[in-house]
């Protein structure tokens, strides 16, 4: 039943930090409509008055684009670039905006004050981010670890089945996916600490996260499972609305545009969701 | 050796019992120029397959030929100083670890008189002396106009554990290129040369073969758990009862035989009207085979409707395991190897393209036997096209390679792709011998720029005259050894008949210009003016647009389409000019000059102009500027980039704690 509780209090908490979520879901849309808005132009540009782009009506015409010939190799590094780019500020803007949005979801009164949320992002942020590259680091090696496993068994496999190296890569993913929601849980663990024993260092909190994920092992793992059950469905359903989604007028793109910020606010809101009740489980068990 | 009495001739026939029986087919489908009676033993564990070759060539020239030269394809494993290894780039030092080689232990001529002795290796390609890929045999008495020449070889073929479509893998064997095979005797003339003689190339990377229709017995020993795929016709077996089983095959006017053995091949049957479709595949796909059979029905099916039926009664795909996938792809006339594997999803047609691809060599290469060395294009290049046509026919005009619901890519871009967007595509012309084609173009040479020039002739001359050139190509040279100047030929004589002089007396310009030519294809619109006269109009005016486009309107404009001829090649172009009242007016440039302005003098404006608007031209390099409109529809781009945004946006969040 703690688990539950701890996801509906979760779901009323993050509620209640709405407006930091939007805080949020602006960054991350000006820094990567700050990649995408200038290839747009570079796009009309490229394609000037064409009606090739009559071929785009319809979805994804790759010859339109292999047409652009030098303009589409300089548009492909400019994205790359800009994608990698977009992943490193991005890495750092949530660090700093999670010190923000733990502390509201953390608050038990009150409502949101901006320059609390600002305070308490600049006052955890090297934190948030010391602990964001260790996990992160760590789920790098280990999804190194088991591809190496899977080129090593490919690189042997004269000898044995497709459906055995099949199988292989399938069981690689499902650790993966099984040791995923265990570093979450460690790195939510470590951030809610953190802000509740605002002095402590990274490392203490990383202490935390860890001992505390392992001591209430199977409660903490069914509650990180369903909040990402949720997530995993939620992203599937905007996987099938939004590549899918062709709308042809003005409108309908600004329809389209609202949505799928919509959606994403809503992926915002369920990530909350999913720190919310890390948090309120920690409580509740630091109560007990 | 030389001349044959007919005492001495049928005693050769006794000798190749069988192999001038008609067995597959009611009557011959080719001359028989050549023909072998082999028997060999696959022996496991020394990896090689040894035994005994009668064949015989019939010098059908009217010259008198002192000699014979013969491929020992395999021979090009031997060492990593052959021609295929250099070329390859595999030098100086990585070598094959496990070589694969042709022995010959003996070679006499049919009165057993030994050739050994008069045996040597050649390098006509390259001069390499360390290549033994080529034989060249002195007769004992020259081959006179029609003697048949018959010897008898005994070798011993070590298989190479380096898989280039033919070798072994544990215990699987796909044994191809692996006996002694007479090159073609030309005769004089044949693709411009002075005079006869043999056409045996070296083997090399890049290159395929070249060979007579032949027939075929094969008798192969093997350990009895064996399955075995060939391109000849079960006739018999004699299992020894000792594990070891022989089965006796027999093919008949093919160029090519080839065969596959592994103890784990599920062995599948399907029927397309009167042929007979075996696939052999793994347990582990299974769930592929219908995928493949409807490949090859598809394919059957539409060769056999728009080139010419396909004559012989049966077919054998050979699906290779993992183990064997570097077998995979590649055509044997009538067994060939396709690509797959038990979990391409649906909407990757991979598995199919490649059976369908496979399968039309028995057409461009098997039937019309091409030189593949020297006119690479003509099977390589043909048959994609057909392909293209093919999976695209079947399986979507946009959807012929991938079919997603976020994806779809029709055969024809992969191929149009290739060429447009390769770097080397003005390096050199179709005219190379394939091992020729500088900075690796031989692959977007022959198969895809190929391809797009037999897709702009399908364009130009329309897809029903097309299918009446491959008719009349089959009916010309099926079963004969056509060059790229007789297809061109069958081009220039179906085009008059069908078209009349539309092209002009003959289509050479066409091939002069594309196939053997470097330039490019790109016509552009350069402009649309609208020009305000300064005219009114007035009652009873005589300007000609202004009667053709009636209106109360008196405003008058002097509309202009421009267009350009940006690259070298010229090609007769459709244009569509589309005005601001709806009306489209189609004008026909013969794209001969550098401009061309289409001008209108009426009330209306030009809304858009389109070069090529069903993009027949399917070798202009760019198709983003055959079309200009005044009002550009900027919204795919704006859609395209919302849903970046959006898909970035989503990713970010994943990735980030």
């Amino acid at each position: 039943m703690i688990i539950f509780g701890s996801i509906k209090s979760g779901l009323y908490r993050s509620l209640k930090s709405w407006k930091a979520i939007l805080v949020i879901w602006l960054a991350f849309l000006v820094i990567i409509a700050g990649l995408v808005l200038p290839l747009r132009n570079s796009l009309n540009s490229a394609f000037g008055s064409s009606m090739i782009s009559e071929n785009l009506a319809d979805g994804f015409d790759i010859m339109a684009f292999t047409d652009l010939g030098p303009v589409l190799r300089s548009l492909t590094s400019y994205l790359t670039g800009g994608f990698v780019f977009i992943c490193i500020t991005a890495f750092v803007i949530n660090a700093f905006l999670t010190g923000g949005l733990f502390h509201s979801i953390g608050k038990r009164e009150g409502g949101f004050l901006s320059s609390e949320f600002f305070s308490a992002s600049a006052k955890h942020f090297w934190s948030f981010l010391i602990i964001s590259i260790l996990i992160t680091l760590f789920i790098i090696f280990l999804t190194g670890f088991l591809i190496l496993i899977d080129v090593i068994v490919a690189g042997v496999s004269g000898s044995l089945a497709e459906k055995s190296i099949f199988l292989i890569m399938i069981i690689t993913v499902l650790v993966l996916i099984f040791l995923l929601p265990v570093l979450l849980l460690v790195a939510d663990y470590s951030r809610a600490w953190k802000v509740i024993n605002g002095n402590s260092s990274a490392f203490r909190a990383l202490r935390f996260g860890f001992s505390e994920t392992f001591k209430r092992f199977r409660k903490s793992y069914l509650l990180m499972f369903i909040i990402l059950l949720i997530q995993t469905l939620f992203g599937y359903l905007v996987l099938s609305v939004i590549p899918l989604w062709k709308p042809q007028s003005s409108a309908g793109l600004f329809i389209f545009f609202l949505v799928s910020q919509g959606f994403f606010i809503l992926r915002l809101f369920i990530k909350s969701w999913r720190y919310a009740s890390v948090t309120t489980f920690m409580e509740q068990n630091r109560v007990e | 050796m030389g001349k044959y009495s007919l005492a001495l001739w049928l005693c050769q026939v006794l000798l190749m019992p069988g192999l001038k029986a008609q067995i597959i087919n009611k009557v011959p489908l080719s001359e028989r120029l050549t023909g072998y009676d082999i028997k060999v033993n696959l022996d496991t564990a020394a990896r090689t397959v040894a035994g005994s070759l009668n064949a015989y060539w019939v010098n059908n020239s009217g010259d008198i030929v002192p000699d014979i030269r013969m491929h020992l394809y395999m021979n090009a494993f031997r060492s990593n100083q052959t021609t295929f290894y250099m070329e390859s780039g595999n030098i100086p030092d990585t070598g094959p670890d496990d070589p694969g080689y042709i022995d010959i232990n003996s070679f006499v001529d049919g009165n057993n008189r030994d050739l050994i002795h008069s045996m040597t290796y050649i390098s006509p390609d390259d001069g390499n002396p360390e290549d033994k890929t080529v034989i060249q045999v002195m007769l004992n008495s020259p081959a006179m106009p029609g003697d048949t020449v018959f010897v008898k070889i005994d070798f011993t073929t070590k298989l190479s554990s380096v898989f280039r479509r033919t070798g072994y893998n544990d215990n699987y064997y796909f044994v191809a290129q692996w006996f002694p095979k007479f090159g073609v005797y030309e005769t004089g003339l044949k693709r411009n040369k002075p005079q006869g003689g043999w056409n045996c190339h070296q083997f090399h990377f890049d290159s395929e073969f070249y060979s007579n229709h032949s027939l075929y017995q094969v008798s192969i020993t093997t350990p009895s758990d064996y399955i075995l795929g060939t391109g000849g016709l079960l006739m018999s077996e004699t299992d020894s009862g000792d594990g070891i089983i022989t089965r006796n095959y027999r093919a008949e006017d093919i160029v090519d035989f080839a065969w596959t053995a592994w103890p784990g091949y599920q062995v599948f049957k399907d029927q397309w009207q009167n042929v007979s479709i075996t696939l052999l595949t793994s347990r582990d796909r299974i769930n592929q085979t219908e995928r493949q059979f409807t490949a090859i029905r598809h394919a059957l099916q539409y060769l056999n409707d728009n080139v010419g039926p396909y004559p012989w009664p049966y077919v054998t795909i050979v699906d290779p395991p993992l183990k064997g996938a570097g077998a995979g792809g590649m055509e044997y006339t009538t067994l060939f190897t396709s690509m797959s594997s038990f979990f391409v999803p649906p909407w990757i047609h991979l598995p199919e393209l490649v059976t369908v691809h496979e399968f039309g060599h028995a057409y461009f290469m098997g039937i019309l036997a091409s030189n593949e060395f020297e006119e690479p294009w003509m099977d390589e290049g043909i048959n994609s096209f057909w392909e293209e046509r093919i999976m695209d026919h079947f399986y979507g005009k946009n959807s012929g390679f991938i079919n997603n619901r976020l994806l779809k890519i029709p055969d024809l871009a992969q191929m149009r792709i290739g060429y447009v967007n390769s770097p080397g595509r003005q390096v050199t012309t179709n005219a190379q011998f394939s091992w020729n084609y500088p900075h690796n173009t031989y692959y977007m040479m022959s198969y895809y720029k190929a391809a797009v020039i037999m897709k702009t002739l399908t364009g130009l001359v329309g897809e029903e005259t097309m299918n009446n050139i491959f008719r009349e190509y089959y009916k010309e040279w099926a079963f004969k050894n056509p060059s790229g100047k007789d297809f061109i030929d069958i081009v220039n004589k179906v085009v008059i008949n069908d078209l009349g002089e539309k092209f002009g007396n003959d289509m050479n310009w066409f091939f002069d210009q594309t196939l053997y030519g470097t330039g490019l294809c790109d016509y552009r619109v350069a402009g649309i003016v609208n020009h305000p006269n300064t005219l009114r109009k007035e009652k009873g005016d005589s300007l000609e647009m202004a009667e053709n486009f009636p209106s109360d309107s008196d405003s008058l404009y002097t509309a202009v389409a421009e267009l350009e001829r940006s690259g070298s090649v010229m090609l007769p172009v459709e244009v569509l000019v589309h005005f601001n009242d709806g009306k489209e007016i189609l004008e026909q440039w013969d794209g001969k000059s550098r401009y061309k302005d289409f001008a209108y003098n009426g009330d209306r404006e030009i809304e858009w102009v389109k070069i090529d608007p069903d993009f027949k031209i399917t070798m202009d390099v760019n198709y983003n500027n055959n079309s200009k409109t005044i009002y550009p529809d900027r919204k795919p781009v704006r859609r395209m980039t919302d849903k970046l945004i959006s898909l970035i946006q989503f990713f970010v969040s994943i990735i980030l704690l």
